[in-house]
């Protein structure tokens, strides 16, 4: 076992003989832990002995072993419950009855490192021990692994403080009531929470207190007046004091007061009575009654009061609600007053105490004249109670009549009234619970009169308009400034100001002013008479915006040179600030040059574009003039106000006309216009049209020709019938290879040829033969055109019969020709059919320029000129047979004239 | 089927007789006494319950010991807790326990339980764990109760206390406070253990007074048929 160094330490007492001494001294290391050895010696400390005195001898050592009876267990740990306060320092040990060096304490399951004092014993000191719970904290040491286990549990109290505030008080003289602030509570399982014990020097007396922050302590009969009390704080291991003297009745605070009641409340004034709680005999208290509106102290008065107290309050508005409150102090010694007491009270209505105020808004309805009547609500300050209604009365001022009145209830604040052309005073008068107010004369003159006056701009600022006018005439008793707090679109909210006679500018402001609204004014004059007259009108922004949009621009009369542009619609009173004009922009083709009127300028995109600048806001047009013809430009027109222009939108394309195209226009339209009217008709009347010029079997009975042959000249001519045609002749085509030669040598015109001499040897019979009108019959498809039958202008080639309708074309020239006639005439003897054998079939072709016999070779028919095909017609054999002319060629044969021939 | 007038009235008169000796047919001859069979599953469920609530309750008490006794692996020795009545049995000793023996070991262990549970709440700091044992004392009581009325449907005594067994929480001098947590930490564990044992009991013995499934069959072997 490890020596300690010995510890003194001194105690002084009084020695009696037969006395036994007690000292009792706590050892740092728990007893258990370790041997302690004692022993003492001792000193005479007497003032009558001079010093220095002499030590006696040391005793001998005493041993004081407490581990001769700690029994058993395998581990233990001391000091058992040991009580310190918070901050302390605390040695522990265990002491081990299995010698194992594998001990491990732990201090709330945090391990700890100590020192060995022996094989067996080891101590732990714990340095400013801090308070963890009520239950205290677990100091345990355990075998690894060896199931032994020991412990202890080390109380942390908190440090027993001082009280705080400590402070004793009466309400009655009779108890004193002592409070303080008792600080942390030092509480733990092992301790019971500090006590308090208040102790009175005086009188000698202690109470135990038995609340942790206020004790009472009764006032003695002796009436003693000067107390000096002592509060002792008190736990297991320590104790704390305050002290304080204070005469009893400086130390007064009177009890709250009570029955506070309004009394014989009033429009303007009220009694209030309220009472105390008596302190002693005959003590009087101060009381302080205050009063209170919306929250402020208005009134403040002191009273000197025994029980009951009672003031009266005047200077109360009417219908207002007011709240009363009393504290009282002792008035022998201020002390601290009461608590208060507050109570809530009305004051009785009283007849409003001001005119409503009044304007008017006339109109035209009908033909009559109509006023709409407005009033601002009475202030509260005014209106002294709830406005129940209004009364206007209506006072004809022309000619006597009954007065008109009529009550509208409240809160409506407008009414409406149809007049004639009379003068009128109207009366508008406020009532509530108890009476009218003073009425608001206005007079209303039947005859509108002339309201056009000049009209004005009017700048906003920050508080609103200044607005300014002139006066008119010198007996005016005053102005009002007319506006609608709206914008123009809305519904107006009709707002007024009323201005003594003397004024000539007023600032309006309203919340409801908002930036980029036009905001109309109008300033009245009232007369003598109590009648408006409308001095000026004033526009005004709070402040101008820019346009918000930009016109619609129509553009119109676009020609090679100019185009205009027009935005008739844009109105420039509904825009957020004055328009000052507009910016039209203009985008030529690249590279050129800006027209005249325009000038160049960069737009925020850092293009180039031209702009002209109309300054006349009214001016709604604009010509766009010397353009380049067929160009593209694009164009853009935007208001500008003070501020700046509209948004810059897109632009519109347009293209120049080039220089003709209009003279185009004017004859190409109308012939369009004259083709789509031709084809309607022919649409119309195809089915007539299909008849008349190109039916699909045509009808011989129903050719026109024929009644008009027959009508004029050959009433004998008729329509062949099959059965009338008797084959009776047989044609002979005689091909002479002269004038094939001929044709391929000398390539001459047709009607130059040969080939109009006998190129067919006609095996008819003669012309003597022949009888009048045979069995030749004429077919005539009257599609054909009658004029160029009327001139010969179709060239008639002989075909046989086979001749199918194509082989015309090639026929035309002089080579296809002959091989056409070989090859009919071969036809013709093999195939021809008996009954067709006497019919001579001669194709009809007309031509345009069949006239012109020179240039026929050249310029053969072509079949698509020649497409008005005549049908197959015979032609009588006479005719046939005869010498052909020079003129009787074959495209100048001709009907009419092969139909004389018959004659 | 043709059903006569004479028929209607015979089988009324069936009717009237099938009701009139109803109360001799023996499953139904009961008198509304259920047996042990509810209190017993009743006794089971409030086990389960006081289970829960110890659960919650030994949590927060044995954080108001602090450490080590709030740790998870903490078994101290067993040093003071002597007195206190063990679950713990072998198994086939539990086995062979007759149904009044296993009765009265619980109600022996939760009397005594009871007590020293008290003993607890006196020592107990704070308000509110002061309250969570002072409700879960009044569940104790009711199981205990419940436990009384088993043995009670069954036909067997309560156990008497033996003069001056009582149980008492009444530590002497030399009980350390550190021993005073030990034993506060192994009567949790004691009850924590007993109410497994308990539910474990119950529910072998509700198994046992279970009624066979034919005795509910209702047999219509009515006389006079």
């Amino acid at each position: 076992m490890s020596q300690e160094d010995p510890a003194g330490e001194n105690y002084r007492t009084t020695v009696k003989r037969n006395r036994v001494l007690h000292w009792s001294w706590e050892s740092k290391l728990p007893l258990e832990c370790a041997a302690h050895f004692i022993r003492m010696r001792s000193m005479v400390d007497d003032a009558r002995i001079p010093k220095p005195g002499f030590w006696s001898n040391w005793s001998s050592w005493e041993e004081a072993d407490a581990q001769n009876s700690l029994g058993h267990d395998p581990l233990l740990v001391f000091p058992k419950d040991k009580l310190v306060e918070e901050g302390s320092n605390v040695t522990i040990c265990y002491v081990s009855r299995i010698h194992r060096d594998n001990i491990s304490c732990y201090l709330e399951g945090v391990q700890i490192y100590g020192e060995q004092l022996d094989r067996s014993v080891s101590a732990f000191e714990l340095k400013n021990v801090s308070f963890i719970r009520k239950r205290g904290t677990n100091v345990f040491c355990k075998v690894d692994q060896g199931g032994a286990l020991g412990g202890i549990v080390l109380f942390v109290s908190k440090v027993l403080e001082e009280p705080k505030d400590f402070s004793c008080e009466t309400q009655d003289l009779k108890t004193l009531t002592c409070t303080w602030d008792p600080g942390s509570d030092t509480g733990l399982s092992k301790q019971p929470s500090q006590s308090y014990t208040l102790f009175e020097s005086f009188s000698g007396k202690k109470t135990l207190c038995k609340h942790r922050n206020w004790c009472n302590w009764q006032v003695a009969q002796d009436s003693q007046e000067t107390y000096n009390f002592t509060l002792v704080a008190e736990n297991y291991l320590r104790k704390r004091s305050v002290s304080i003297l204070f005469n009893l009745t400086q130390r007064v605070h009177p009890m709250t007061p009570y029955n506070l009641f309004p009394k014989n409340v009033g429009a303007t004034n009220a009694t209030m009575t309220w009472k105390v709680h008596s302190i002693g005999n005959n003590s009087t208290l101060l009381c302080q009654l205050e009063l209170l509106a919306e929250g402020k102290v208005i009134q403040q008065h002191n009273v000197s009061i025994k029980v009951n107290g009672e003031y009266l309050l005047s200077e109360l508005e009417p219908d207002t609600e007011y709240v009363a409150r009393v504290r009282c102090a002792y008035t022998n010694h201020f002390w601290k007053w009461s608590e208060l007491i507050s109570q809530k009270f009305n004051t009785a209505e009283a007849a409003p105490s001001e005119a409503p105020d009044v304007w008017r808004n006339m109109k035209m309805v009908s033909g009559h004249p109509t006023v709409s009547l407005f009033w601002k609500p009475l202030s509260k300050v005014h209106a002294n109670g709830k406005i129940l209604f209004y009364n206007v009365i209506v006072e004809n001022l022309d000619k006597p009549s009954r007065l008109e009145v009529l009550s509208i209830p409240a809160p409506t604040r407008s009414t409406e009234l149809t007049l004639d052309q009379c003068s009128y005073q109207i009366h508008v008068t406020a009532h509530n619970s108890v009476g009218p107010s003073p009425a608001s004369v206005i007079v209303i003159s039947g005859d509108p009169g002339n309201e056009e006056v000049e009209s004005g701009r009017v700048n906003g600022t920050e508080d609103g308009f200044s607005v300014s006018w002139k006066p008119q005439s010198g007996d005016a008793t005053g102005y009002v400034v007319e506006w609608c707090d709206g914008p123009q679109d809305l519904p107006c909210a009709l707002q007024w100001k009323n201005l003594g006679p003397n004024t000539t500018s007023t600032v309006i402001s309203s919340g409801a002013f908002r930036p980029g609204v036009r905001y109309n004014f109008r300033i009245y004059e009232i007369s003598a008479k109590r009648m408006a007259h409308l001095l000026e009108k004033k526009a005004g922004y709070l402040e101008e915006l820019a346009p918000s949009d930009n016109p619609q621009v129509v553009m119109s009369n676009l020609t090679s040179h100019s185009f205009t542009l027009s935005w008739k619609d844009y109105s420039t009173e509904s825009q957020p600030g004055f328009i000052q004009g507009y910016h039209v922009y203009l985008k030529p083709k690249a590279g050129e040059q800006c027209p005249p009127a325009f000038e160049k300028t960069v737009l925020p995109e850092d293009s180039l574009c031209c702009k002209h600048t109309i300054d006349n806001p009214e001016q709604k047009t604009f010509v766009v003039e010397n353009l380049q013809p067929e160009s593209v430009y694009e164009f853009f027109v935007t208001a500008y106000t003070s501020v700046g222009e509209g948004p810059l939108d897109a632009f519109t394309k347009i293209t120049t006309l080039d220089e003709y195209s209009h003279i185009l226009i004017r004859i190409i339209l109308p012939m369009i216009f004259c083709v789509l009217i031709v084809m309607i008709i022919c649409y119309l009347k195809h089915q007539w049209l299909k008849e008349k010029c190109y039916p699909d079997i045509p009808d011989p009975y129903k050719s026109s020709v024929l009644s008009l042959i027959k009508s004029k000249e050959n009433p004998h001519l008729t329509i062949m019938n099959i059965n009338d045609c008797v084959p009776d002749a047989i044609e002979v085509i005689n091909k002479p290879e002269g004038s094939k030669i001929q044709f391929l040598g000398t390539r001459k015109s047709l009607t130059e040829t040969e080939f109009t001499k006998p190129a067919y040897i006609y095996l008819l019979p003669t012309e003597k033969n022949y009888s009048g009108p045979g069995p030749c019959i004429c077919f005539e498809n009257f599609t054909y055109n009658q004029a160029a039958s009327d001139f010969a202008s179709c060239g008639h080639f002989p075909v046989t019969p086979q001749a199918p309708p194509h082989q015309l074309g090639p026929l035309t020239s002089p080579e296809n020709l002959l091989k056409a006639l070989e090859q009919n005439y071969m036809n013709s003897l093999g195939e021809i059919p008996a009954g067709e054998a006497n019919l001579n079939y001669v194709s009809q072709l007309a031509s345009s320029t069949s006239g012109d016999k020179d240039s026929l070779p050249t310029n053969p028919p072509e079949p698509a000129l020649c497409s008005e095909y005549k049908m197959q017609m015979v032609i009588p054999l006479g005719l046939a047979s005869a010498p052909p002319s020079e003129n009787s060629s074959l495209s100048s044969t001709t009907l009419l004239g092969q139909g004389e021939h018959y004659r | 089927m043709d059903l006569r007038a004479g028929d209607s009235w015979g089988m009324l008169a069936c009717l009237c007789a099938v009701l009139w000796h109803l109360p001799a047919v023996p499953a139904l001859n009961r008198t509304g006494d259920p047996g042990p069979g509810p209190s017993i599953q009743k006794t089971y469920d409030l086990t389960r319950y006081l289970e829960h609530q110890l659960r919650s309750l030994a949590g927060t008490y044995l954080n108001y010991l602090g450490p080590p006794f709030n740790e998870p692996d903490f078994n101290p020795p067993r040093l003071g807790a002597e007195t206190l009545p063990r679950a713990t049995v072998n198994l086939e000793v539990w086995r062979s326990l007759n149904d009044r023996l296993r009765l009265t070991q619980n109600y022996e262990a939760y009397s005594h339980l009871l007590c020293y549970l008290r003993g607890l709440n006196r020592q107990a700091a704070t308000a509110e764990l002061r309250r969570s044992l002072a409700h879960f004392c009044t569940s104790l009581q009711g199981l205990l109760g419940s436990i009384a009325g088993v043995m009670a449907a069954l036909g067997y005594p309560l156990p008497q206390p033996l003069p001056g067994t009582e149980p008492t929480w009444t530590p002497g001098p030399a009980h350390s406070d550190f021993l005073q947590k030990m034993d506060d930490f192994w009567l949790l564990k004691e009850l924590q253990t007993w109410l497994w044992r308990s539910a474990k009991d119950f529910n072998r013995l509700k198994k046992k007074m279970q009624p066979p499934a034919a005795a509910v069959t209702l047999h219509l072997e009515a006389h006079g048929f």
